[in-house]
C-alpha cells in the first residue's frame, strides 16, 4: 500500500496505531514518573496544534495570535455553563461557535494579508482579545480567571458517564482527538487542502488558476479558529477554570514553537510530536530549573537554524537513509507537503 | 474638564513610543527583518543600566572605585552610552545566527528572534529574578513642577526631550552621513552596494547593532516610568511593531508620526476610559490598515511576499 492511497482514506493504519498507543497511556504514564493530567493536557493541546497547523503547515499562514481563539473557546465554555446551565455538549458547542464567530470576524481583516503582515495583524487581534479578557473583569474575572468550570457527564440530559476523573476525561478527549485527526487528514488531502497548499506556494498562481484566494484563506482561518476554540473549551474543563494567559503573545508564540519543533512543515504528525516534546520538556526540565523556557527557546532556535522541518523532518531523513537500499523509487513523505525553506 | 493635559501627556507618550519603535524600524527598513527580540533587548538595556547605576556595579575593584567616585549625573550619561553599546555588541550574535535565514521566507527571521526573545527574557529571570527594580536617576530629573494649575512630572518631560533628541540624531545619521547613504543604498540595491566594494555583511552587523542599541537606550529612558521587570520587553515590542505597521514599513517619518498618533490616541482615551487606554492603539491600527493596507507612509516591501 502506498502513501498516495493513504490520502484518499478516511482512517489510515498510522492513525489507528497512534490512537491505540494513546489509549494505553493511562496504564503506564505514572510508571514513568509522569501523571494522568499531563496526558490530558497533551491531547488537548495536540487538537489545538493540528488546528493551528492547517494554517501554518498547509496554508503557510503564520498566525501569531491564535491563542485568542483557544482562550475565547475556554471562556465561552465556562460562560455557557454559568449563565445557560449548559451541559457537556452545549458548552463545547458554545466554545466552537464563539471561536468560529471570532475567527470569521478576524479573517475578514487578515485574509487579504500575506507573510509578515499577516503575522503582525494576527498579533494585533490576539492582543485585542487578550486585553479584553484581562479588562472585562465582570465577564471574564480578569486576571483572577473564570471559575469553577465543571466537567459535566457524557450523555444526553444531564445523566451519563462521569468524566470528572482525569482518566475518564482523558478517554473522552481521546475520542474527540480521533475525530479531529480524521477531519484534518481528510481536509489536507481534499481539494480544499490542495488549494490551500497551492496558496502557500504562490497566491498569485492560485488566483490565476481561478480559485478565490480570499475565500479559501478566510475559510481555513475560520475553521482553524473554530477547532482551536473547541480545544480551548476542553482545556477550560480540564483545568476547571479559564485564564487570560493562554491568549497572551507568549502562549500564541508557544503554539507556533510546538508545531515547528515537531515538524508541522514536513509531516501531518508534526503537531502531535511538537506538543509531546513541549509538555514533557516543560515537566522534565521544569523539575530542574525554573527557567526551562531558556532551554526550550535554545532548542527552538536550533531547529529554526538547522532543521526547519523539525523533529518529524529529521525522522524522515533518517528513515529515508535507512530504506534507501531496497526502495529507490519511493517518494519522500514531504514531497507533497512542503519545502519549508521556500 | 480640559483636554490639554491629556493632549500633552499623549504627545510625550507618543515621542516615547516613537523612540521605542526607532531601532525596530531601522532594522525592518534596512534589513527587512522583523526583530521580535527588540523588547527583550530593550529590557536588557534597562537591567544593565540598573546594575551600572546601582551601589554594587559588577566591576573589578580597580574600576569600581573610580566609577563610584564619579557624580551621579556623569555616571548616568556614561551609562546611557555604555549599556546600549554592550547590548549592541551582544546582538551581533543574533545577527550572525540570523544570516542562515536570509533569502528564506522572512517568517524564519521572525521565528528566530521570537526564540531569542524567550531565551533573553528567561536569562533575565535567571539572573535578576522576577522582582521589580527601580533605576537610580540624577536628582534634577525627578520630582515635579506646577504649570497651568496642574502638577507635572519632570522626568516625563526629560524623557520626551531625550526621545526627540535621539530621533533627530538618528535621522541625521541616516539622511546626512555617508554611513546612512550606504545603508539606505544597501536596502535598495544590495548587489550594487556590493559591487561598489562595500562589505555588506559588516553593514548588516552595524545596522543590527545600532538598531538594538537604540532599543537599549529606549529601555533606559522608559525604566523610571515603567519600572524594571522581566515583562517590560513584551510591553515594548508590541507597541513597537504596531507603530511600524501603522506608519508603514521602511518609513522613518511614518514611524514617528505613528508613534505620536498612538500616544495621542492613548492619551485621549485615558481621559474618558483609563482602563481601556491601551486597547485604543490596536483599534487605531485595524482602522488604518483596513483603509491603507501598507500603513500611513508604507512602500511595497519584500515582507509582503
Amino acid at each position: 500500500m502506498t502513501r498516495e492511497l493513504d490520502g484518499t482514506r478516511l482512517v489510515t493504519p498510522a492513525m489507528i496505531a497512534v490512537v491505540v498507543i494513546l489509549a494505553t497511556v493511562p496504564f503506564w504514564i505514572q510508571a514513568i514518573g509522569l501523571y494522568q493530567y499531563l496526558a490530558v493536557e497533551i491531547l488537548i493541546w495536540a487538537i489545538y496544534a493540528f488546528a493551528f497547523n492547517l494554517l501554518l503547515g498547509t496554508g503557510g499562514l503564520p498566525s501569531f495570535g491564535h491563542g485568542a481563539f483557544f482562550g475565547i473557546g475556554a471562556y465561552a465554555c465556562g460562560l455557557a455553563q454559568m449563565h445557560l446551565g449548559a451541559g457537556l455538549w452545549l458548552s463545547l458547542i458554545a466554545a466552537l461557535l464563539a471561536a468560529t464567530l471570532a475567527g470569521a470576524f478576524v479573517s475578514a481583516f487578515v485574509a487579504r494579508r500575506r507573510g509578515i503582515y499577516f503575522a503582525l495583524m494576527t498579533i494585533a487581534f490576539g492582543q485585542i482579545f487578550w486585553f479584553i479578557a484581562m479588562k472585562a473583569r465582570d465577564i471574564t474575572g480578569g486576571e483572577d480567571g473564570l471559575l469553577p468550570i465543571a466537567r459535566p457527564p457524557v450523555g444526553i440530559g444531564g445523566t451519563g458517564i462521569d468524566i470528572t476523573g482525569n482518566v475518564a476525561f482523558y478517554y473522552f478527549v481521546l475520542v474527540i482527538f480521533a475525530l479531529v485527526l480524521v477531519l484534518f487528514w481528510r481536509l489536507t488531502h481534499s481539494p480544499f487542502g490542495r488549494v490551500l497548499a497551492a496558496i502557500r506556494q504562490s497566491e498569485t498562481r492560485a488566483g490565476h488558476l481561478g480559485y478565490s484566494v480570499l475565500a479559501f484563506k478566510m475559510a481555513a482561518f475560520t475553521l482553524s479558529a473554530a477547532i482551536s476554540g473547541m480545544a480551548g473549551g476542553l482545556f477550560a474543563m480540564a483545568q476547571a477554570s479559564a485564564f487570560p494567559d493562554v491568549m497572551s503573545l507568549h502562549f500564541s508564540g508557544y503554539i507556533v514553537m510546538m508545531v515547528l519543533v515537531g515538524g508541522g512543515f514536513a509531516s501531518f504528525w508534526g503537531p502531535l510530536v511538537g506538543v509531546l516534546v513541549f509538555f514533557v520538556a516543560r515537566d522534565v526540565l521544569g523539575a530542574f530549573t525554573s527557567t526551562w523556557m531558556l532551554w526550550f527557546g535554545l532548542l527552538f532556535v536550533t531547529v529554526i537554524l538547522f532543521k526547519p522541518e523539525g523533529i518529524a523532518g529529521l525522522a524522515q531523513d533518517v528513515a529515508k537513509r535507512l530504506r534507501k537500499g531496497d526502495r529507490e523509487n519511493e517518494r519522500p513523505v514531504a514531497a507533497t507537503a512542503v519545502d519549508a525553506g521556500s | 474638564m480640559t483636554l490639554v493635559p491629556f493632549v500633552i501627556d499623549g504627545l510625550t507618550l507618543g515621542l516615547l513610543f516613537a523612540l521605542i519603535a526607532l531601532g525596530f524600524m531601522l532594522i525592518v527598513g534596512v534589513m527587512e527583518q522583523i526583530n521580535l527580540a527588540h523588547g527583550s533587548l530593550f529590557a536588557l538595556g534597562a537591567y544593565l543600566a540598573m546594575v551600572l547605576l546601582g551601589p554594587n556595579p559588577p566591576l573589578p575593584a580597580a574600576l569600581a572605585e573610580p566609577w563610584l567616585a564619579l557624580s551621579l549625573p556623569v555616571r548616568y550619561v556614561a551609562t546611557l552610552i555604555i549599556a546600549p553599546a554592550l547590548v549592541g555588541l551582544f546582538s551581533i550574535v543574533i545577527e550572525l545566527a540570523m544570516r542562515r535565514t536570509y533569502g528564506k521566507d522572512p517568517l524564519f527571521g521572525l521565528l528566530l528572534t521570537f526564540g531569542a526573545a524567550l531565551v533573553i527574557e528567561d536569562s533575565i529571570r535567571a539572573i535578576w529574578g522576577t522582582r521589580d527594580y527601580a533605576l537610580t536617576t540624577p536628582d534634577a530629573m525627578s520630582g515635579g513642577f506646577i504649570a497651568l494649575g496642574l502638577i507635572w512630572s519632570t522626568y516625563r518631560f526629560y524623557a520626551a526631550g531625550m526621545a526627540l533628541l535621539i530621533i533627530v540624531l538618528t535621522w541625521l545619521l541616516i539622511e546626512k552621513t555617508r554611513f546612512g547613504a550606504i545603508i539606505k543604498a544597501g536596502a535598495h540595491d544590495s548587489e550594487m552596494v556590493r559591487a561598489l566594494g562595500y562589505d555588506l555583511s559588516k553593514l548588516r552587523i552595524a545596522v543590527f547593532a545600532l538598531g538594538t542599541a537604540l532599543a537599549a537606550v529606549a529601555g533606559i529612558v522608559m525604566a523610571p516610568l515603567w519600572g524594571i521587570r522581566p515583562h517590560m520587553g513584551v510591553d515594548a515590542v508590541v507597541p513597537a511593531f504596531l507603530i511600524i505597521v501603522l506608519g508603514g514599513v521602511g518609513s522613518f517619518w511614518g514611524a514617528v508620526v505613528a508613534g505620536l498618533m498612538v500616544g495621542l490616541v492613548v492619551g485621549l482615551t485615558s481621559a474618558f476610559a483609563s482602563a481601556w487606554a491601551l486597547l485604543s492603539m490596536y483599534i487605531l491600527l485595524i482602522v488604518v490598515v483596513s483603509i491603507r493596507a501598507r500603513g500611513l507612509f508604507g512602500k511595497k516591501s519584500v515582507l509582503e511576499a
